[in-house]
C-alpha cells in the first residue's frame, strides 16, 4: 500500500477549511421561530453551542473530500504476481566501413549477420533482445523485446556504413542497458575489431561475448588526398598530394587514377611492399573543379579506394584599407601588388563608410574602429583608445611574448613569433566572443596582443600593437609579414559555391539562415529526397548536395581512417566467438519470478465519491424539506 | 382550486357564517336562532293573535280547527356586523416557509366574501403594535365592497410583538354595535394575553369565534432543524437547542398544553374554537373544516 502522487497530500489541509466553514455556518445559522414559549422547558445547549459538534452531513462531506484527495494521491496496493520471463540479450553490431571488407567474396558484415542470427535463433521464446547498431554514433535500433522476428527483421535491414566506428561508446551503452530493472543481460558484440583494440576495462570485457569476424589484411587505401592552394593562388598553382598505403602483409600492385572534372589528369601503376606508404604529388591543373582520386587495386575493402577534393579557381577580391597613416597606405599598396587577385582600396577614416564594403571584401582598419558594424571580415590594427569593439584598458610599450596559440590557422607555419615587433601596444580587455592568439604579460596580468573570433557571423582579427614604417615591407620583419598574410588568408571568406570537404560520419549543419522548407538532399546510393531536419548525416562516401530556393551546398565526404582501412587487425588474436570469462549462466527453461506490482485504485475512489455525493444530496433533501433556514 | 378560482367563489356563495348569539338591529338575511319575528321566510312557530299583528300571517286553517286566532312567526333574519380580526404580529410570519400569514390572509379573504355575500356588514381589523394598535377598514356592506378587502390585506406584513389584549380592547372600544368577532391568530402568546382579549369581547356582548393557525414547522419542528440557534422573532431572543428525542417530546408536550388550554378556555366561555394547519389548502379549510366545526353553514 502506498501513494504514487505525494504532491496531493497538502490537499488534506482542506479538511481544516471544511471545519472552518462549518463553524462559521454554525455561528451564522439562525432559525426563526414564532415564539420560544414551547422551548422554555427544553434545556438550552449552552456548552455544546460553543463546541464543534459535526453532524452526519459534515461527516459525509469529510468523507467525500477524503475520497477526492485519495483519488488525487493515486493510492495503490501491491499485488504479488508470478511472472515468467527469460534472459536478456543485447546484440551490439558494428556497422563501420571495415565491415564491408570481403573475406573470400563474403562481406564481414554478412558473416557477422549470420552469427547474430544464430544467437537470435538460439534464444528461448521468452528471452528479451535489444539491438544496438554502431557506426559513427551508437544507436538503439530495437529496445528490449521478446519479438525475435522483429529483431531479426531489423537486423536484416541493417547496412554497413562508410564511416569509422565508436565501438567503445556502443558497448558502454549496452553496459548501461544491461543492468536496467535490476536484471542482467548478456552482451554480444559483432565486429571485426579485436577486443584488445578497445579501451575497455577488464571487467567490462569480461561481460562481453565477443563475436569477431574477419581475418584478411588485404587492403590498399588512400590515406589522404590534400589540395594545397592558398587564396592568392590560381588553379594552375594548386598542388595535390595523395598518400597511398598498403595495409597488407604482402606487396601489392595498384593503379592510381586521378580525374579532374571527369577528365584523366594522372594515372600510374605502382607496387607497394607490405605496410609501405607512397605519396604522389600533382600540380599544373588545367582548370578548377572536382578532383576525383581512384585507387584501382584488388583488395578486400573498396570504400577507401576513392576520394574527392576540389581545385578552386582564384577569385578576385578587394582589400579595403582604412588608416590615417600614410606610410601604411604605401606599404599595403606594395604588398597588394604582389598578391595576385587582390585589389586595394585605400581610404582615410574620415572618408570611410560601411556602404563601401562588400560581403566578400576584407577590411583592414588601422588606428580606427567604425561605430557601425561592418558587413565584412575585418582586421583591426592598434585600435584607438575609445572604440566600440575592443575595450582598451591602458597602453604599454616594449612588451615580450608570453604565449601564442600555434594551433590557430593564422599562426600556422609561423616561426620566430618572438620576433614580432611590439614597441607600442594597447592593453585590451578580452571580449567575450574572442580568443587570444598571442598574449603577453604586464602588471595587469596576461594581456592579449592579438585576438581573433567571430561576431555577428563575421570573422575578426585584432592586433593590439602598432606597425612602424617599413614593418610590412622590410625583410627584417618577415614574421610580421607572414602573420599579416595568414590573417588575410583566414579572413578571406570561402566561395560559398565551392564544395566543402568533410570526413564521412560527420554531421553537416545547415546555416541557421538557410530556409528548410522544400530543401532537397541528394546523397550517394540514395535517391533525392526532401530534407526534414537541418542536419545531414554523412554516412556514405561521395557527394552530397543540399539545395533550396536560396541556398545551395555541395559536400564531399571522404573516408581517411587508418583504423578502418587497417582491416588486418594485427593486434588481435580473438577471431571467432569469445565467451565471457564469467558466464551469466545459460538457462534453457524460463524463469518464474515473484514480483509485486502496484495496483492503483484511485479511480474507484472517484466513483465512490460520486456515489457519496448522490447520497449526500438525498440526505440534504431529506434534512431540509422546508425553507426557512436563514 | 384557490382564491383566484371563480368556482371557489361559487362555493362560497352557498355558505354563510353561522351566528348563534349575535343580534342585529337591521333586517337582513342572516337567520338568528331562537329569535322570531312576524315576517320572514323560515317558519318558526305560532303565537296567539294580538291586536296589531299582520292579518296576512293569520293561519286560517288553525283558526278553523282550534277556533282560535293564531299568527305564524318566522326565524328572525338580521344584518349582522362581522369583525374579522387578524393578528399581524411577527409570529404570524415565522417560519417563512410555513406560509402562516398568507394562509391567514386567505382565510380572512374567504370569510369576508362569505360575510358580504350574505348581505352583512363587515369590518376587518389588523391587530398591530402600539402606538397604533390596529388598522381597520370602514364598515363594508354588500358584496361589491369585497373589492376593497384584498388591497387592505395585501398591504399587511407581519411585524412587531403580539399585544392581543391591548389591540383588541382598543379596537372594540370604538366599535358601536356588537356582532360577531372572528379572531384569526396563532395565539402564540401567554394565556393571560388571549384570555383577557377574549373575555373582553365576551363581556361586550360579542359572539366570538377563535381560529388558531399553526404552521407545519410548529407542529413538526424536526423538519425545520436538528440543532441550531432558535430566534424568537417577537421577543428577539435566542436559544441554542439540540432537537433530541427528549427535547422534541418536551416541545410537543408544551405545545399540546398550550393549545389544550386555549381550547378549554374557549369551550368554557362558549367561544367557537378551531385549529387550522397551513398544510391544508384554503379551499378545503373553508368548505370542509370550518363547516365541520360549525363556523360556516349552507344557506
Amino acid at each position: 500500500m502506498g501513494i504514487l502522487n505525494p504532491a496531493a497530500l497538502p490537499f488534506v489541509s482542506l479538511l481544516g477549511v471544511l471545519v472552518l466553514i462549518y463553524l462559521r455556518q454554525r455561528t451564522r445559522t439562525r432559525i426563526e421561530v414564532p415564539s420560544l414559549l414551547f422551548w422554555a422547558d427544553v434545556p438550552e445547549d449552552r456548552v455544546r453551542s460553543r463546541r464543534f459538534r459535526p453532524d452526519l452531513l459534515f461527516f459525509l462531506q469529510v468523507l467525500l473530500l477524503l475520497l477526492l484527495i485519495g483519488g488525487l494521491l493515486h493510492p495503490y496496493w501491491s499485488r504479488a504476481v508470478t511472472e515468467t520471463r527469460g534472459d536478456r540479450q543485447i546484440l551490439v553490431f558494428d556497422l563501420s566501413a571495415s565491415m564491408q571488407a570481403r573475406e573470400n567474396g563474403v562481406r564481414r558484415f554478412d558473416l557477422a549477420l549470420d552469427q547474430a542470427k544464430n544467437v537470435l535463433h538460439a534464444l528461448a521464446p521468452l528471452d528479451e533482445v535489444m539491438l544496438i547498431g554502431i557506426a559513427a554514433r551508437p544507436q538503439v535500433i530495437s529496445g528490449f523485446t521478446t519479438d525475435h522476428r522483429l529483431v531479426l527483421h531489423r537486423l536484416e535491414s541493417l547496412r554497413p556504413q562508410d564511416t569509422s566506428t565508436q565501438l567503445e561508446l556502443g558497448i558502454e551503452l549496452a553496459l548501461v542497458q544491461r543492468d536496467r530493472a535490476g536484471r542482467q543481460a548478456q552482451i554480444h558484440v559483432f565486429t571485426d575489431l579485436s577486443s584488445n583494440q578497445l579501451s575497455l576495462s577488464e571487467i567490462q570485457q569480461q561481460a562481453l561475448t565477443y563475436h569477431r569476424v574477419g581475418e584478411t589484411d588485404d587492403n590498399m587505401a588512400l590515406a589522404s588526398v590534400h589540395v594545397y592552394q592558398n587564396p592568392f593562388q590560381d588553379y594552375s598553382q594548386a598542388q595535390a598530394y595523395i598518400l597511398v598505403r598498403n595495409y597488407a602483409n604482402r606487396t601489392k600492385t595498384a593503379t592510381l587514377r586521378v580525374e579532374l572534372n571527369g577528365q584523366a589528369a594522372f594515372q600510374e601503376v605502382f607496387s607497394l611492399s607490405a605496410n609501405d606508404t607512397r605519396s604522389f604529388s600533382l600540380s599544373g591543373f588545367t582548370g578548377p573543379g572536382q578532383l576525383a582520386v581512384h585507387l584501382e587495386s584488388e583488395d578486400a575493402l573498396a570504400v577507401d579506394n576513392h576520394a574527392l577534393n576540389w581545385v578552386a579557381a582564384r577569385r578576385s577580391w578587394q582589400l579595403v584599407l582604412v588608416s590615417p597613416v600614410a606610410h601604411l597606405h604605401q606599404e599595403v599598396r606594395q604588398l597588394s601588388q604582389a598578391l595576385p587577385g587582390v585589389t586595394l582600396r585605400s581610404t582615410r577614416p574620415e572618408d570611410f563608410s560601411a556602404d563601401q564594403v562588400g560581403e566578400q571584401d576584407v577590411v583592414l582598419f588601422h588606428q580606427f574602429v567604425p561605430d557601425e558594424a561592418v558587413p565584412a571580415n575585418s582586421l583591426y590594427i592598434f585600435p584607438p583608445v575609445e572604440n566600440a569593439l575592443f575595450p582598451v584598458l591602458t597602453e604599454a610599450a616594449d612588451l615580450t611574448i608570453l604565449d601564442w596559440n600555434d594551433e590557430h590557422e593564422i599562426l600556422h607555419n609561423l616561426q620566430y613569433v618572438e620576433a614580432l615587433p611590439f614597441k607600442q601596444a594597447r592593453i585590451l580587455a578580452l571580449p567575450s566572443w574572442a580568443q587570444v592568439l598571442i598574449s603577453s604579460k604586464t602588471s595587469h596580468g596576461e594581456i592579449p596582443l592579438a585576438l581573433t573570433g567571430e561576431r555577428d557571423g563575421r570573422r575578426l582579427v585584432c592586433l593590439a600593437f602598432d606597425l612602424d614604417a617599413g614593418n610590412l615591407t622590410d625583410s627584417d620583419n618577415l614574421t610580421l609579414l607572414v602573420l599579416f598574410l595568414n590573417a588575410l588568408r583566414w579572413l578571406r571568406p570561402p566561395n560559398p559555391l565551392d564544395p566543402q570537404l568533410l570526413p564521412a560520419g560527420d554531421v553537416f549543419f545547415l546555416p541557421t539562415d538557410a530556409p528548410l522548407d522544400g530543401a532537397l538532399l541528394s546523397a550517394p546510393q540514395t535517391e533525392t529526397r526532401v530534407l526534414e531536419t537541418d542536419t545531414v548525416s554523412l554516412d556514405r562516401v561521395g557527394i552530397y548536395r543540399v539545395e533550396t530556393a536560396s541556398y545551395r551546398a555541395e559536400l564531399y565526404a571522404n573516408l581517411f581512417d587508418e583504423a578502418e582501412s587497417d582491416i588486418g587487425r594485427q593486434t588481435g588474436d580473438d577471431t571467432g566467438t569469445v565467451q565471457p570469462a564469467v558466464s551469466p549462466g545459460v538457462r534453457t527453461s524460463p524463469e518464474a519470478v515473484q514480483r509485486e506490482i502496484p495496483v492503483e485504485f484511485g479511480q474507484n475512489l472517484y466513483w465512490l465519491a460520486a456515489l457519496l455525493l448522490f447520497a449526500e444530496w438525498l440526505y440534504a433533501l431529506w434534512r431540509s424539506p422546508l425553507e426557512g433556514v436563514s | 382550486m384557490s382564491l383566484t378560482d371563480p368556482a371557489f367563489f361559487k362555493q362560497l356563495d352557498r355558505l354563510r357564517i353561522r351566528v348563534r348569539a349575535a343580534r342585529g338591529h337591521r333586517p337582513g338575511e342572516t337567520p338568528i336562532p331562537r329569535t322570531s319575528q312576524a315576517w320572514g321566510v323560515e317558519f318558526e312557530s305560532y303565537k296567539d293573535y294580538s291586536p296589531g299583528d299582520d292579518f296576512r300571517y293569520l293561519d286560517w286553517n288553525a283558526a278553523g280547527r282550534l277556533d282560535q286566532l293564531v299568527v305564524k312567526t318566522f326565524t328572525a333574519e338580521r344584518e349582522i356586523p362581522f369583525h374579522l380580526i387578524l393578528d399581524t404580529s411577527a409570529s404570524m410570519g415565522a417560519p417563512t416557509g410555513d406560509g402562516k400569514f398568507p394562509h391567514a390572509v386567505d382565510l380572512v379573504t374567504a370569510l369576508s366574501y362569505i360575510a358580504l355575500a350574505s348581505n352583512n356588514t363587515l369590518r376587518i381589523a389588523a391587530l398591530s403594535s402600539p402606538p397604533r394598535p390596529f388598522l381597520a377598514t370602514p364598515f363594508l356592506r354588500h358584496r361589491n365592497r369585497f373589492l376593497r378587502v384584498s388591497p387592505f390585506l395585501e398591504a399587511l406584513t407581519p411585524t412587531g410583538k403580539t399585544y392581543l389584549r391591548e389591540s383588541v380592547q382598543a379596537y372594540i372600544r370604538q366599535a358601536k354595535e356588537p356582532g360577531v368577532v372572528i379572531l384569526v391568530s396563532d395565539f402564540l402568546t401567554r394565556p393571560a394575553q388571549y384570555e383577557a382579549a377574549l373575555l373582553f369581547l365576551i363581556a361586550r356582548g360579542y359572539e366570538v369565534k377563535a381560529i388558531q393557525v399553526l404552521g407545519e414547522s410548529e407542529l413538526h419542528p424536526e423538519r425545520l432543524f436538528r440543532r441550531g440557534k432558535l430566534y424568537d422573532v417577537e421577543e428577539q431572543t435566542e436559544r441554542w437547542v439540540t432537537l433530541s428525542r427528549t427535547n422534541l417530546e418536551k416541545y410537543h408536550h408544551a405545545l399540546s398544553v398550550h393549545c389544550d388550554a386555549l381550547q378549554q378556555f374557549c369551550h368554557k366561555h362558549r367561544v367557537l374554537y378551531t385549529r387550522l394547519s397551513t398544510a391544508q389548502p384554503i379551499t378545503e379549510t373553508v368548505t370542509e373544516t370550518l363547516a365541520q366545526v360549525g363556523l360556516v353553514t349552507l344557506h
